[in-house]
């Protein structure tokens, strides 16, 4: 049996994760590498973290680290088991760590990349700087497991990051069920850094979540809400009636 | 003594005495303390020893004497090493605990430490006073009285007749009880401070050691042995206790921790260097001792050359192996896992449980996690808003979270969560608790684009309270 036949059953594999295109959209978030995402403004917190978990490759099996600087989740929450298994559909383990310093979260992360025991390593800190970004790219180049870390506003000036992108929330997508209430989320993701593509900086990215694909999709024109204006019932008697009901 | 001082006399009679007496106040926390030191600290001589009163150790030295060259190079050994550290001692060493007591406070002097073979106990306790049997002052003042001061003179006596002369069962139960345990007749029980470990290495050094290279080599020796041996019983350990006995008398320990059984050296080794500079060698070490806790059967399966052949993804040794580094370093119980409960309040809906080398089990999810449903975010405790709602069972116009006003534009709700009325259940005492209220969740998203999951806690006419109140629980995708 030659290899081109194993290689067709699926008996084998390339060990190495398989090529993307670093010069296009996302740019190797996810897949490989040290990237950050930023929030817009303080409190775009939550689509920073969507994003990250709509880029988490789906194909990518196995536990994911994920370490939280303990400031970040008092201010923004933990992520619940039942929001990550909406997110990637897959039931992955997740390993958490709570750290009280951004030095402790980074050596955590590095650790995590060195052990080989993880597929996926995602850091929320309150700031990183150059030396410890590289020391991260380094170990992730090494081991081939892409780190992402999710950082406030405040973050800026130069790191080793491939890219950097500053996440914010949009109106939601029309939700055809029910004009009323929110649809699919819509992020805008603006790419501030890139070390593969300095052209596409700068380039923004208009994205919607889709529950049934798992994925972030582009969507070329934001429209906030219905398209035609026309008279809704109000709040009073849609739920007059279930009061009544009740 | 010789001016008339002894135990028991008051502070003033001994001034008088003796003029120019000096006095210290008597500490007997501290005292207890350095017992308890110096108990531990005997481990090096024998692995089970206990403190006896506030000023006596105990050692069961079965199968530990022949390390020293014999009872008599042990009581050399003791006698340097207890001197060495400060200390006056009487000792002595005995079959049975009862005589070994009686010798060490009657025969032995310091310096002089007594050694009565086994078996001979009858013989050389004869000549002893009653009082080294460890007896109370009622039942020796009952002893006093027949003429019984020593030892011996119990030998002969019939215990009925003893048991008709004294008139109190309690006391000559006592008796009986100290002389036949004494006379190893009855088995003392011996309760060491320390459980003896399943698994101990012990490296005695000839020449104390004082820097980190020494400790450091020692332990990675220790290791090796402990590991072999765990090995040749098919066995693994899930901690490991390094102790430095310093030369002075104290005793630096460190302990690890796994996830998971291990006995690999590199990894034990990993973890004890993060710590190993907190040991102070002091005035040297000279014995180094290494011991496995909480030993387990170690599955030793062949590890998979690729992970795509594996037949789970995750590789649960490798991860335990890290959440230990992680932990060595950053401290227990930094590493968890989410363990999903069954209960109805979303927030105690899952737990983070210390990590275990156990993932939790691949539960089916549960029907309410249909995708947008559930925040992505959720805040540890639910935060109090200030909500404007229209109607007064709808959605909030407007609320304020963080000081922030927000504008609703779209809203999606409520999903009705009833409370858990078997936690609530009204005590027998009749003990007033609060009543649990029925939570209204809705999905709601302001003119900027955030998304909130937030609730009403309680219906305006459910009649369990004030007004319903609002709260924030996370935020939306």
């Amino acid at each position: 049996m030659d290899i081109a036949t194993l290689k067709a059953r699926g008996l084998i594999r390339p060990v190495t994760a398989a090529p993307t295109q670093p010069d296009a959209f996302p740019f190797g978030l996810g897949s490989h590498g040290v990237h950050e995402v930023a929030e817009t403004a303080y409190g775009h917190w939550a689509a920073a973290t969507g994003f990250v978990l709509g880029m988490l490759h789906p194909t990518q099996k196995g536990a994911c680290l994920w370490i939280c600087q303990s400031n970040v989740s008092r201010d923004a929450g933990h992520i619940p088991a039942a929001a990550l298994q909406q997110m990637t559909g897959g039931r992955e383990p997740r390993l958490c760590i709570v750290v009280h310093k951004s030095a402790e979260a980074l050596w955590s992360a590095e650790e995590g990349i060195m052990s080989g025991a993880v597929r996926h390593v995602v850091v929320e800190l309150e700031e990183a700087d150059f030396t410890a970004t590289r020391r991260l790219a380094l170990a992730s180049e090494k081991h081939g497991v892409p780190v992402t870390l999710l950082l406030p506003h405040t973050c800026s000036g130069a790191t080793a990051a491939a890219t950097r992108w500053r996440v914010g929330t949009q109106l939601s997508a029309m939700n055809r069920h029910d004009p009323r209430a929110p649809g699919q989320p819509r992020y805008r993701a603006v790419l501030e850094r890139c070390r593969s593509a300095p052209a596409a900086v700068g380039q923004a990215f208009d994205l919607e979540w889709n529950d049934e694909t798992l994925s972030l999709h582009m969507v070329s024109g934001m429209a906030a809400g219905p398209a035609a204006p026309h008279p809704a019932p109000s709040f009073a008697t849609r739920h007059g009636h279930q009061r009544r009901a009740g | 003594m010789a001016a008339g001082i002894h135990a028991g006399l008051s502070l003033k009679d001994a001034r008088s005495a003796l003029p120019g007496l000096l006095t210290e106040q008597i500490d007997r926390e501290s005292d207890a303390a350095a017992l308890l030191a110096l108990a531990d600290w005997m481990v090096r001589f024998s692995p089970l020893v206990c403190t006896d009163g506030n000023d006596g150790l105990l050692l069961e030295t079965t199968g530990c004497d022949h390390l020293f060259g014999g009872e008599a190079g042990m009581a050399a050994a003791l006698s340097v090493r207890v001197a060495e550290a400060g200390y006056g001692h009487r000792l002595a060493f005995a079959g049975t605990p009862g005589a070994a007591w009686a010798l060490a406070r009657t025969v032995a002097e310091d310096g002089a430490p007594v050694i009565l073979p086994p078996g001979a106990e009858r013989t050389g306790l004869a000549a002893l006073p009653v009082w080294a049997l460890r007896l109370s002052g009622t039942v020796l003042t009952l002893l006093r009285r027949f003429g019984l001061t020593r030892i011996g003179q119990l030998y002969g006596i019939d215990r009925k007749a003893l048991s008709r002369r004294f008139q109190s069962r309690e006391a000559v139960e006592a008796v009986m009880l100290r002389l036949d345990q004494a006379l190893g007749v009855r088995a003392e029980p011996f309760a060491p401070l320390r459980a003896p470990p399943d698994y101990a290495a012990r490296l005695p050094c000839p020449e104390p050691l004082s820097d980190s290279a020494g400790i450091s080599e020692g332990l990675s020796r220790l290791t090796e042995e402990l590991c072999a041996k765990l090995s040749a019983h098919g066995l693994g350990a899930q901690g490991f206790v390094f102790h430095a006995f310093r030369s002075d008398g104290e005793t630096r320990s460190l302990t690890v921790n796994m996830a998971r059984p291990v006995r690999k050296p590199a990894h034990i080794l990993r973890l004890f260097r993060e710590r190993l500079d907190r040991i102070d060698p002091g005035f040297g070490i000279d014995l180094l001792l290494l011991e496995a806790l909480r030993t387990a059967p170690m599955e030793a399966g062949s590890q998979p050359l690729s992970a795509d052949l594996a037949m789970t993804i995750t590789d649960l040794g490798m991860l335990s192996a890290l959440s230990d580094r992680i932990q060595a370093r950053l401290g227990e119980g930094r590493v968890m896992i989410i363990q999903p409960e069954a209960r109805h309040t979303p927030d105690m809906a899952e737990r983070r449980v210390p990590f275990t080398g156990q993932l939790p089990e691949d539960t089916p999810p549960p029907p309410d996690t249909l995708p947008g449903l559930r925040p992505i975010r959720m805040l540890d405790r639910p935060e109090p808003i200030d909500a404007v709602a229209e109607v007064p069972d709808g959605p909030p116009l407007r609320f304020v979270w963080r000081r922030v006003v927000r504008r609703v534009v779209k809203a999606d709700g409520p999903e009705r969560i009833a409370p858990e009325w078997w936690t609530h259940l009204p005590t027998p005492g009749g003990g007033a608790q609060a009543v649990p209220r029925a939570r209204d969740y809705y999905r709601v998203e302001d003119e900027h684009g955030h998304r909130y999951w937030i609730f009403r806690e309680g219906l305006y006419d459910d009649g369990r309270g004030n007004h319903p109140d609002w709260f924030m629980q996370g935020l939306l995708a």
